[in-house]
């Protein structure tokens, strides 16, 4: 059976140019806003999944979700990094283990304000560790045993004294800045210095992690099970990229919520828009239907024709959104990933997976905007159609 | 003289598009009243902070404890009346999604410090007398049906016991706030049970005081207990911030970050969406009415109240749905409040935000009714009545 030509539809749409654009652009900043929120939550996700590595194995005390939370005395954290023979060794014959100290400690923004920034204590094993996942881009690397400390990039137009040359104090010891690093990873948003030297500045004879690269070929799962099981000091294995996946749970989860919500309540209204601006489509195009009826189109051509239409509406509201979303890529923005309750700088990022997204729930929007009026249409009769003006 | 049955009638004559365009507009009044009292959510403890209460924390980190022995010391400043320690738990219910904030202190003085909190079920004694005694806020408790008189068996993921098993409080008492200072979703257990815990070795975790709460007996100037207690610690061993409360609670809206300018992007989102909306019924309609406009100008009324009757017809249909949307914001406060009390305590739609929202919804009426209106004064009646549909 013959369809209405879809030429018919566009036309339409282009003579009531000005209800088409309204309705175009409403659906337009209401898909905009839901792939903004979608774009803050995957260049969180992307910044800490993405930058883990599968090599690189973190040790962290049982029952411990974060780093934050798990605390291993000096003591237990030299047992456990003497008690594990899967560690490669290179030719140095420095295991590459090493442990490290975190805190999320108070800083002021440049804007003023405070924000919590994670501190890291490390040695140089864990710059051997990381390798070119931490690469100094300013100045030089903190030496042993000195009162200095290297800061993400992130962190040099966000937060006070974390410039080259000057100096950040810490309770009550001056630390100077002597490099800039960067890291495609949430390290970027860290300070790292001397691990001794600052767990002796902040009072805290503790470690908070321990990592590692193992020998090619270990098995995990074999390693984790003896140290879940282990008498001496029971500890908690896992990758460093299911380790940065298990910190974005708390806030993706937020994001997701709230993109949800956002997207059923926003999107309620964006249908009901819709189907305001096809009843009036079809309204003033009463006596049209009636003569296609009578040209011998069936309902159900019309009733498609019509979805169509809406559909169109949909698409284009859904291209409008994108490019309203679209500078958004790139902007850096922080927020705050609760597990640890530190501030982390990262970058909006439209994938297309947000694209996806986005082009799908304006089809969406019009799909369900469009049916009442489409089967409207479709039932009408011709002699009635044609007879009212 | 504008012919208000005329403005009804008009507004009636497509009942389908009228209702959807109100519900539209409810939708989006409502979502900006939640919007924004998540702001005022984030806000409310430093808007109803106490004056007399000083907070003395770690200068350098909010996860950094002071030592024990603070405490005599602090009680001997002068113009302290009374003194609460509060210390961090960071336990979970069953799950760890199952988040709350919990907090061990010293019971007799909560009551003295914070003369806010009242007991809505159980005995302020039976809290007292029992070490293993807990309060849960009413938010809380109805979340998880707990109720006095059971146990609330709490994981510790910062202070994991030694056995492994949950820390198991006794319900004692329900606690609400007659100010939002304290929020209802938090739980209270005796310090000493803490302390107890960790001598004997039953449980592990960093031992110390994450804050010392003084309260400033009349007569006393706050601001100078504060400089008397940061000089006190000025050489360490750990530095210390005494502020008062209001600002101690700015500390942690300044930490969220970004939050509000997120909410407020959203917020225009919203608004730009909702009154391209409204905009379309409104030009839909005016066109509609085109030869009624012409008709009315031939029997003799003037422009003035043609432009009258159109944007009356914009400002009750937005007076309907904002109405309406301010209505729903009200009314599912409760339910809000409890399905994100934990990450948002305090959550309460004002009378500022529905006030801002009855004003957004007048400048859509407006926004949306004064072109259409504009043009029908502008028309002259052989134009007007010319006019096809």
């Amino acid at each position: 059976m013959a369809l209405v030509p879809l030429s018919y539809n566009l036309r339409s749409l282009a003579v009531r140019w000005s209800a088409t654009l309204l309705t175009v652009f409403g659906i337009g900043a209401t898909v905009a806003v839901l792939a903004g929120v979608l774009a803050l939550q995957q260049g969180f996700e992307t910044l800490f999944t993405e930058s883990g590595r599968d090599d690189v194995i973190v040790f962290l005390r049982q029952g411990a979700t974060n780093e934050g939370d798990s605390v291993f005395s000096l003591e237990r954290a030299q047992i456990l990094m003497k008690s594990l023979p899967e560690v490669e060794t290179p030719e140095d014959g420095q295991p590459l283990i090493g442990a490290e100290m975190y805190l999320a400690v108070r800083r002021t923004k440049t804007d003023g304000g405070e924000t919590n920034v994670p501190i890291r204590g490390v040695s140089q094993r864990s710059f051997d560790i990381y390798g070119d996942g931490v690469r100094i881009v300013e100045g030089r690397r903190l030496a042993s045993g000195a009162d200095e400390v290297v800061v993400g990039k992130k962190l040099v137009e966000r937060i006070r004294d974390c410039q080259v040359g000057r100096t950040l104090t810490l309770n009550t010891t001056p630390f100077q800045v002597v490099g800039v690093f960067d890291s495609d990873g949430p390290f970027a948003s860290e300070i790292w210095g001397d691990r001794d030297r600052i767990g002796e500045a902040l009072e805290r004879p503790v470690l908070n992690r321990v990592v590692a690269i193992l020998k090619p070929g270990t098995d995990l799962a074999d390693l984790a099970a003896r140290m879940d099981a282990d008498p001496q000091v029971p500890c908690k294995v896992l990758t460093e990229k299911e380790y940065l996946t298990s910190q974005t749970s708390a806030l993706s989860f937020v994001l997701r919520g709230l993109g949800f919500f956002l997207a059923l309540v926003m999107g309620t209204a964006a249908v009901f828009t819709a189907t305001n601006t096809m009843l009036a489509a079809l309204a003033s195009r009463t006596y049209e239907i009636g003569i296609l009826l009578a040209l011998g189109y069936r309902p159900y051509a019309i009733f498609l024709s019509f979805l169509f239409e809406a559909l169109v509406l949909g698409l284009a509201g859904g291209a409008v959104g994108c490019v309203l979303a679209l500078p958004l890529n790139g902007v850096d923005t922080g927020a705050m990933n609760f597990q640890t309750f530190t501030e982390v700088a990262f970058a909006f990022r439209v994938t297309p997976q947000v694209m996806v997204t986005a082009v799908v729930f304006a089809l969406i929007l019009g799909l369900v905007g469009g049916t009442w009026p489409a089967l409207r249409a479709a039932s009408m009769r011709p002699t009635e159609a044609m007879r009212r003006v | 003289m504008i012919p208000f049955t005329l403005v009804t009638k008009n507004l009636a004559k497509h009942k389908l598009r009228f209702v959807l365009t109100v519900l539209s507009l409810a939708v989006a009044i409502f979502l900006l009243c939640v919007l924004r009292s998540l702001v005022v959510a984030l806000n409310a403890g430093v808007a109803d902070a106490a004056a007399n209460r000083v907070i003395v924390q770690s200068k350098v980190s909010l996860f950094v404890q002071m030592p024990q022995s603070y405490g005599p010391k602090l009680k001997l400043v002068d113009g302290v009346s009374s003194l609460v320690r509060w210390n961090w738990f960071g336990g979970y219910y069953q799950d760890p999604s199952n988040f709350f904030a919990q907090f061990a202190t010293d019971p007799k003085e909560l009551f003295d410090v914070y003369p806010e909190l009242y007991l809505v079920d159980g005995t302020k004694e039976a809290f007292l007398a029992d070490r293993k005694a807990c309060l849960v806020g009413a938010e809380t408790a109805a979340k998880y049906g707990i109720q006095v008189g059971d146990s609330f068996p709490i994981i510790g993921a910062l202070y994991p016991t030694t056995d492994g098993s949950a820390w198991d409080f006794q319900v004692a008492g329900i606690y609400r706030s007659k100010k939002k200072s304290l929020d209802e979703n938090t739980l209270f257990f005796h310090y000493d049970f803490l302390e107890k815990s960790l001598e004997s070795g039953a449980a592990s975790g960093p031992d110390g005081v994450g804050i010392f709460v003084l309260k400033v007996a009349p007569g006393y100037q706050p601001v100078e207990v504060m400089s008397e207690v940061d000089a006190l610690f000025e050489n360490g061993p750990q530095v210390v911030q005494a502020t008062s409360e209001s600002e101690f609670q700015a500390q942690f809206v300044s930490m969220v970050g970004n939050v509000p300018l997120l909410v407020s992007s959203i917020g225009g989102g919203v608004m730009i969406a909702i009154l391209l909306a409204v905009l379309n019924t409104m030009l839909m309609s005016a066109r509609e009415q085109t030869r009624d406009i012409g008709v009315l100008k031939a029997l003799g009324f003037t422009d003035g109240s043609v432009f009258g009757i159109l944007i009356l017809q914009a400002f009750v249909l937005c007076g309907l749905g904002g109405a309406l949307g301010i209505l729903l914001a009200k009314m599912s406060e409760p339910g809000m409040a409890r399905a994100i009390g934990s990450m948002f305590p305090g959550y309460q739609v004002t009378m500022p935000t529905l006030l801002e929202a009855g004003g957004a919804t007048l400048a859509i009426g407006f926004l949306a009714g004064i072109t259409p209106a504009l043009r029908a004064r502008a028309l002259s009646v052989i134009d007007a009545l010319r006019a096809v549909r």
